[in-house]
Parts: structure tokens; sequence; C-alpha cells
């Protein structure tokens, strides 16, 4: 692999300590994938520590006390407890001042901390061809197809990448990988952003690690039902990256017709009516909470919440979560959006998630942190990734629907389908 | 056909161990099919369901997907009850890899099946990560 002469001085230590263990590891990665030499990256979305998994916090806390810092812009992935209002989520404090010591340690690091798995709603906006690394699949996904950015799907990495400003060329950093392996031709008319993560499920189960070239929709999907796509597909396949022409830089709509050699599949109503009925395993009466943002929500979407909320009241027995990032939190505080959201008796959570949260069963934090997470009936839910981590990780049965729905089902008390 | 002693593949992860064979015919996902508090294999595709991974030589045709594949490497580590070492017949995916250097996990990649067919449970091998050499002891 060729080095740049700053490449070889950060692994003599002329950097540091850290920047010297996050070369040798980029180098190693680099050489188990043929990459030819390292790119610049602009742009790194970086692992939080996760309270909830033995020595994760500690990972980070390692980096900075050895003088970590980042050298591109940068954000932090989504976290293990709300850090600034966690009594919501009856999180134990200890798990929360053992996520806040993550916090400082970005801090250290200089790490835009937005602890979310949707940066961009918290501003952090890779633009075309800008090499970045990313922790998390969802943003992966949405910053090669939607923003024309070029990033694999990086696990804890992403931080040697965002402490060197450095990544071996590999993957889809290169041209000849960002090119349509299968055709999707879309028969259904998906409307709303779970309809689009069942969608992006469908596809993901179909074509598992491909580019799939997406053709049919009858309306260009706004920027909140694109991330769901990507997200759908990234959560059920390996899907890194899709094509959508029109929308992903730098295809033109005239590429939908390009494509005559490539493997076909069909997804019609029936296919994404299957996801809804596979994620619907709850008793229809027997629900804890209703949960909205998954991925965490924009400020759009907390304006939607807003609306349907207005004058409504969650019924007794049922929480309503709504989870978001911390700067779409403040800014819809300081919109005045939190207010008839909160009147209705929803709890607007950010930093986590359910499955992120002490909720988890799969995980195996410090037995000194006393965590036990809550048994759970039902979680009903408007996001088919959310849905099937419940599932994986909580071992919980969910209920999916629509947004509208769910907020119907939180205030009435009675689910109502999607169908 | 010959009793091979010796297996040269590609070194994917550095590191050098000595340990006892596991062989799976299946492929391997290290999030989902495996308890991180015991090494306990409760995969429901996996071959290996009711064995132990902990401290054993993983041999595996292909990992499957999962971009938080490093976290669980990473817990298994923490625990204790990690693999040794991991061979596999496919290159393994990046986060698998950036999991097991982080770990210190060493992975020789192109092997599994030659090394399968060669050697059953139990049998000692040595791997060497950096040259991409498994040998029977």
């Amino acid at each position: 692999m060729r080095l740049s002469d700053r490449d070889k001085a950060m692994l003599d230590g002329a950097e540091g300590p850290a920047n010297r263990e996050a070369m040798a590891a980029l180098v190693q990665l680099g050489e188990a994938f043929d990459a030819e030499d390292m790119v610049d990256i602009g742009y790194a979305h970086v692992h939080a520590g996760m309270a909830m998994y033995l020595g994760d916090v500690e990972l980070m806390e390692d980096l900075a006390s050895r003088g970590a810092k980042m050298a591109v812009p940068s954000s932090t992935n989504i976290a293990n407890a709300d850090m600034a209002e966690w009594q919501a989520t009856r999180a134990p404090e200890s798990l929360v001042r053992l996520q806040r010591r993550a916090e400082t340690a970005h801090g250290a690091m200089g790490t835009g901390g937005c602890f979310t798995c949707t940066p961009y709603w918290a501003g952090h906006w890779p633009t075309w061809n800008t090499h970045m690394a990313s922790i998390e699949s969802g943003v992966t996904v949405f910053c090669n197809s939607v923003l024309g950015a070029r990033s694999n799907r990086d696990g804890s990495f992403a931080v040697y990448a965002g402490m060197t400003g450095r990544y071996p060329r590999f993957g889809l950093h290169l041209d000849e990988n960002r090119q349509p392996t299968h055709e999707v031709v879309v028969e259904a008319a998906p409307d709303g952003t779970t309809d689009f993560t069942a969608l992006g499920y469908a596809i993901g189960a179909e074509v598992t690690n491909a580019v799939p070239l997406i053709k049919g929709l009858t309306r260009r999907p706004n920027l909140d039902e694109l991330d769901a796509l990507g997200v759908g597909m990234a959560t059920s396949g390996g899907v890194a990256m899709f094509i959508l022409p029109g929308v992903t830089p730098p295809y033109t709509a005239s590429d939908a017709d390009n494509d005559a050699d490539l493997p076909s599949i069909r997804m019609g109503e029936s296919d994404l009516r299957a996801v809804y009925d596979d994620f619907c395993s709850g008793e229809e009466t027997g629900f804890d909470i209703v949960h909205l943002g998954c991925p965490h929500a924009s400020f759009e979407e907390m304006k939607h919440y807003a609306a349907l909320l207005e004058g409504r009241t969650v019924r007794d027995g049922v929480e309503l979560w709504i989870t978001t990032n911390r700067t779409v939190r403040q800014m819809a505080r300081d919109s005045g959006l939190l207010k008839p959201i909160q009147a209705s008796g929803a709890k607007v959570i950010s930093d986590t998630c359910p499955i992120s949260c002490h909720f988890a069963r799969t995980t195996s934090p410090d037995p000194k942190l006393g965590v036990e997470p809550p048994t759970l009936r039902t979680i009903v839910v408007d996001s088919a990734k959310q849905a099937r981590y419940i599932r994986d990780m909580i071992h919980c049965p969910t209920l999916l629907t629509s947004t509208e729905n769910a907020v119907e089902t939180a205030v009435t008390g009675r689910f109502i389908p999607r169908w | 056909m010959s009793e091979d002693t010796k297996f040269e593949g590609r070194g994917i992860v550095n590191g050098t161990v000595t340990g006892p064979a596991l062989v799976s015919r299946t492929p391997f996902s290290f999030l989902g099919d495996v308890d991180i508090r015991t090494g306990d294999v409760i995969g429901e595709l996996s071959d290996l369901k009711g064995r132990n991974i902990a401290g054993q030589v993983l041999i595996v045709p292909a990992t499957r997907g999962s971009a938080g594949a490093w976290r669980f490497l990473h817990q298994l580590k923490q625990h204790g009850t990690h693999p040794l070492a991991i061979i596999t017949g496919e290159l393994p995916d990046p986060s698998v890899v950036q999991g097991a250097i982080l770990s210190g996990i060493p992975i020789v990649s192109g092997l599994a099946d030659r090394i399968g067919n060669q050697v059953t449970d139990g049998a000692m091998l040595r791997v060497d990560g950096d040259k991409g050499l498994v040998a029977l002891e």
C-alpha cells in the first residue's frame, strides 16, 4: 500500500500515540481490502462510546487521554441514554453518568457531539465526492445515495479516520463500485416514511449486498422518505448505496434507461404489506409504548408530530416516545413545537431510542451499573428498522403502522394498522 | 487427498496464536449468533448452535453482513469469550476486520474449505495472521 509522507510520519508516532495506533489500524484495514493508497476524508461520523457495552465508553476515553483530536468535521453516533432528560426514560442514573463520560471524551477530542443516527438533521451534510467514514450504516447509505459523498459501512474505525483525516481507498470510495448491480422496479405507491422503510427493508432482504437502481417511483420522495428508504435497505441487507436516477449524484433521470443487463426484481404493494405483517406480532390492545423517530426525527418530522398531537392527549397507560437528536430537539423547543407535543403527554427523547437504551437484552453492561431491562409487552413503531431491532435486541413483539396511525393508536389506546 | 499440515491463505489481521479448531459450514454473524457473556452460539442459522467459540480457532466459510459486527467482537474480547483466531473462506466484512484489529484477533482468509475438510474439532492449529499461514500442530 502506498502511503503519503504524513501517513508514514503518523506510523512513526510524529502525531502522538493515538494517531500512531489509528494509522497502523487503517493500514491493516487497507491491506486486507487491497487498497492502493489512502484518501483524504472530509467528514467522519464516529462511535459515541456506549454505556450499555462493557468497556466501550473507555475506548473513547482511552483515545482522548492519549491526545486524540478530530482532524476533520465529525459527529457522534447514537448513545445509550438521554444525557440531559434521562428521567423520562427511567434509565438508571449510573448508566447516564457513564454515558456522560463519553460526552466529555468527545468534547476533549473536538467531535461534534450530536449523539444521533441522523447527524445530517443536526447540520452534518457532506457534499458530492466528499470521502468520509461512518459507523452508522443508515448514515452511510444516506450520504452515498442522497448526498453523493463516498462512504463504506464502517465500524469503530470511523474514529481513526476522523483523527487522522485518512481512510484506505476501497469499496465505495472507488468509482467502479458506485455502479448499479441490480434493477428494482417499484410497482407500489409508497407514501410516508414508514412505507419507505418497508420498501427499503423488502429491497435489502432481496438484494443483500448490492447497489440497487431504483425505478418506478411515481414522485420524488422527500428527504425524510429518502432517509427511510436507505435505512430500510441497510437494516435487512448489506446495502451501503442505492441509485435513484435524478436524486443520487451524478445520476440524471435519463440514467434510469441504461440498465438492460442488470438482474431485475419487482416490488409491489404485497411486498410492502409483507413487511408490515412480519412486524405485527404483538397484541393489538396490549402495548406499553408507541415510538416515533427511527431514525432520529428531522425538524420536518417534529412539525408533523406537533400538528398530529395538537389538542390531543396520549391515553392513560400508554407512553408515546418521540426520539430525535439534541440539535433538532433544541430547534423544536425554540420554534414552539415541543409545547403541543409535550402537552399531549408525549415524551421527546434525544441521544438514544428504544433499541439503543437500557431496554436492550443482548448487551452486557458492567453489572455494577445495575441495569435491569424492563419487561415490555409490545412496542408500536413506525419504522421497519426499529421493529427489526426491537425483535432482535429487546426480544419484544412489535406492531408496525404509519406515523399518523401510530399517533392515533397512542391517543385512542387501540392499534390502528396501516392497511 | 494428501494430508496437509500447513496451509497458506491470506493474512487479514495480524497476530499469532495456537488453539483448538472449531469447524462450521454455515456463514457466521457476530451480531446475533453468539451470546457475548458466554461465547455460546445461539443463532438458529449456524450449525454451531449449542457450541462455544471462546478460546477456539473459529473456522467459517463467510461472515454474514452487519455493520455492528465489530462491536460484538470487541464485547467478546471484553468478556473473555472471544475466539482466539478466525479462519474464513471469503474475505470477511470490513466491520469484522475492524473489530478483529481492535480486539487483537488474527484472521486468515481463503482457507475455510481446505482446513475444514482436513481437520476435526479440537485439532490444535497455529494461526499466523501476519503471514497468512495456518499449521496443524
